[in-house]
């Protein structure tokens, strides 16, 4: 099988001053469909780094990311943009709906922006799963934190992307909804065969995923007893 | 156009806030504008009625074709290709000999001197012959209770006229004009039953041929600078508006700047998500159009309302074409205005939403 997404012998240093950083050590991981992959480390560890170029939002200094078995690091910043509306779905800590849309209207303007058509029976059934259908016509604002977050996934999810980032996707959550979402996000990634990529600080989600890596000072590895 | 839209309507005060701002602007633009235009219409309607092409007066008349003296030999002398018309141009005051005593009736007006033959003869007069003490007067005198039959009084004199008509867009700095036969003017001009064979000018239609060394030729558009204050007045105006015009876009560049860096984070997690630079600054510039839009709307409508309740008692007139120049203008100003928040825009780092 292919990993649907791959890191081959990434690394990442940037100059402070006259100090050369290196914030990932050469890397490879790869993330295969059905996989919910755990990231944890302590803050400065390189954790951000390694999410971000493996989104394609900052080059690796040396090595390549491939999405889909195809070169995808390479490629220029526009043409990565598209790449990642179309292939990848963010679930961001500080939540990735827009203040002003519905939750409705947030997937919505995926079709808006690649002039689509609204697959309503897909909508309808992700905000059923995600237990959403109720608050589709409310803003963001007007949901309680559980219900944002779930609604997040479902944007995350709507446009059936191959790989899926979650960063810190139960912060400002309580243990009972926190489990809620974790289960959710591990469901939906084996229904729907989704590579699912989520740094985290918080222990308890571990159990929930397939692999736990771990970076301590830009160094990637793998925690066995996870796996 | 989506995001703009939605955004619009999910925070609606602060938009109207904005609109209402270029909605008192746009409508003391419209209404400066109309009525910038309706003044300089009153100067120069009932010379723009002439539809000719050049004046000419004597070279000492310094401009003033009311200080020119011309006689029949130098009109003689003047070789054109087209027509030409003696005119003759004095003002005056009139008054209401039927109205009651002690009632102010005085009007400034001015006499023009014509052939009654000639193309300076109003269009609605061509079946009236002016001649005698029979005039045609500027139709603004009707509001005054003027009707075909009435007299008007020269004040401080015992002339009396007879109005035979009455004519559309005729007046001359602001004052409506009344038209005579050319020995009556002249009897006017010159206080006497006797006066000079003189005149003031010449209007022509066509190309001047050959001219005597002592007069001067002017285009319409030259001669229409010269009358007094006229420049002076456009100047003003147009100065006012064009200011006006880029106060709006300053207000609105820096409004719609404000809103874009507050929604830094938001326009860098949009962009993480993979919507492109294109898109979002699209929705950027659309949401000016849209406010641009609203505003000047309004501010239109108001100006009309206000024409139809105030037209009769200042100088207003609507003026397709300069509406449509300043209406581009608000666009283009504001789009301007938008385009540093589109810089921004693409300065937004989708790293930092990513919290790297």
């Amino acid at each position: 099988m292919k990993p649907l997404i791959e890191m081959m012998n990434v690394s990442k240093d940037f100059l402070q001053g006259d100090n050369v950083i290196t914030a990932l050590k050469p890397t490879n991981f790869k993330a295969y469909a059905g996989e919910l992959i755990g990231i944890i480390g302590p803050s400065g560890s390189g954790k951000s780094t390694f999410l971000t170029i493996l989104g394609g939002l900052q080059k690796p200094t040396t090595g390549r990311v491939l999405l889909n078995g195809e070169p995808f690091s390479e490629l220029t910043n526009d043409q990565k943009s598209k790449i990642r509306l179309d292939q990848i779905g963010f679930i961001l800590q500080a939540s990735n709906l827009i203040p002003f849309l519905t939750v409705k209207e947030q997937m919505v303007l995926y079709n808006k922006i690649t002039k689509t058509k609204v697959d309503q029976e897909w909508m309808h059934e992700l905000f059923e799963k995600l237990g959403v259908d109720k608050v589709k016509d409310k803003y963001p604002s007007a949901l309680s934190g559980g219900e944002r977050q779930r609604a997040a996934i479902a944007k995350a999810l709507y446009h059936q992307p191959n790989v899926i980032f979650a960063d810190e996707p139960t912060a400002s959550l309580d243990t009972t909804k926190a489990f809620e979402v974790i289960k959710l996000l591990k469901r939906e990634t084996k229904v729907l065969k989704k590579a699912t990529i989520m740094v985290t600080h918080d222990e308890r989600l571990l159990e929930y995923c397939d692999k736990v890596y771990v970076i301590v000072d830009g160094a990637l590895t793998l925690r066995e007893d996870n796996a | 156009m989506f995001l703009a839209l939605k955004e619009l309507k999910y925070t609606k005060g602060k938009f109207a806030l904005i609109i209402s701002v270029i909605v008192l602007i746009s409508y003391l633009v419209y209404f400066l504008t109309s009525l910038a235009f309706g003044l300089a219409s009153s100067y120069t309607n009932a010379v723009n009625k002439w539809q000719s092409d050049r004046v000419i007066m004597t070279t000492d008349a310094n401009d003033a074709l009311m200080m020119s003296f011309m006689g029949s030999d130098q009109f003689n002398e003047i070789n054109v290709d087209g027509t030409k018309a003696r005119m003759g141009l004095f003002p005056g005051v009139i008054n209401n000999p039927m109205s009651d005593v002690g009632v102010d009736t005085r009007v400034n007006v001015y006499f023009f001197g014509i052939d009654n033959d000639s193309f300076l003869k109003p269009s609605e007069a061509s079946d009236l012959t002016i001649q005698g003490y029979d005039v045609v007067v500027d139709e603004s005198l009707k509001k005054e209770g003027y009707e075909v039959g009435s007299m008007i009084a020269v004040s401080g004199t015992d002339t009396q006229y007879k109005i035979i008509g009455f004519s559309s867009q005729s007046t001359y700095q602001t004052a409506p004009v009344i038209y005579m036969a050319m020995d009556t003017w002249q009897q006017y001009r010159y206080s006497t039953t006797t006066p000079p064979n003189l005149f003031s000018g010449v209007v022509v239609r066509g190309n001047i041929d050959s001219l005597p060394s002592d007069l001067t030729s002017y285009t319409i558009d030259t001669y229409i600078n010269t009358l007094p204050g006229y420049t002076a007045q456009v100047l003003t105006f147009g100065t006012m508006i064009i200011f006006l015009i880029i106060i709006v876009a300053f207000v609105l560049g820096i409004f719609i700047y404000v809103l874009t860096i507050q929604k830094t984070s938001m326009f860098g997690v949009m962009k993480a998500q993979g919507i492109s630079n294109l898109y979002i600054g699209n929705s950027v510039v659309s949401q000016t159009f849209l406010l641009v839009f609203f505003g000047i709307v309004v501010g239109l409508i108001l100006t009309i309302t206000t024409g139809i309740f105030l037209g009769d008692i200042i100088p207003f007139a609507i003026n397709i074409l300069l509406y449509g120049i300043i209406t581009a203008a608000f666009f283009l100003f504001g789009l301007f205005g938008a385009l540093f928040s589109v810089r921004a825009v693409l300065k937004i780092d989708p790293l930092k939403a990513i919290g790297g």
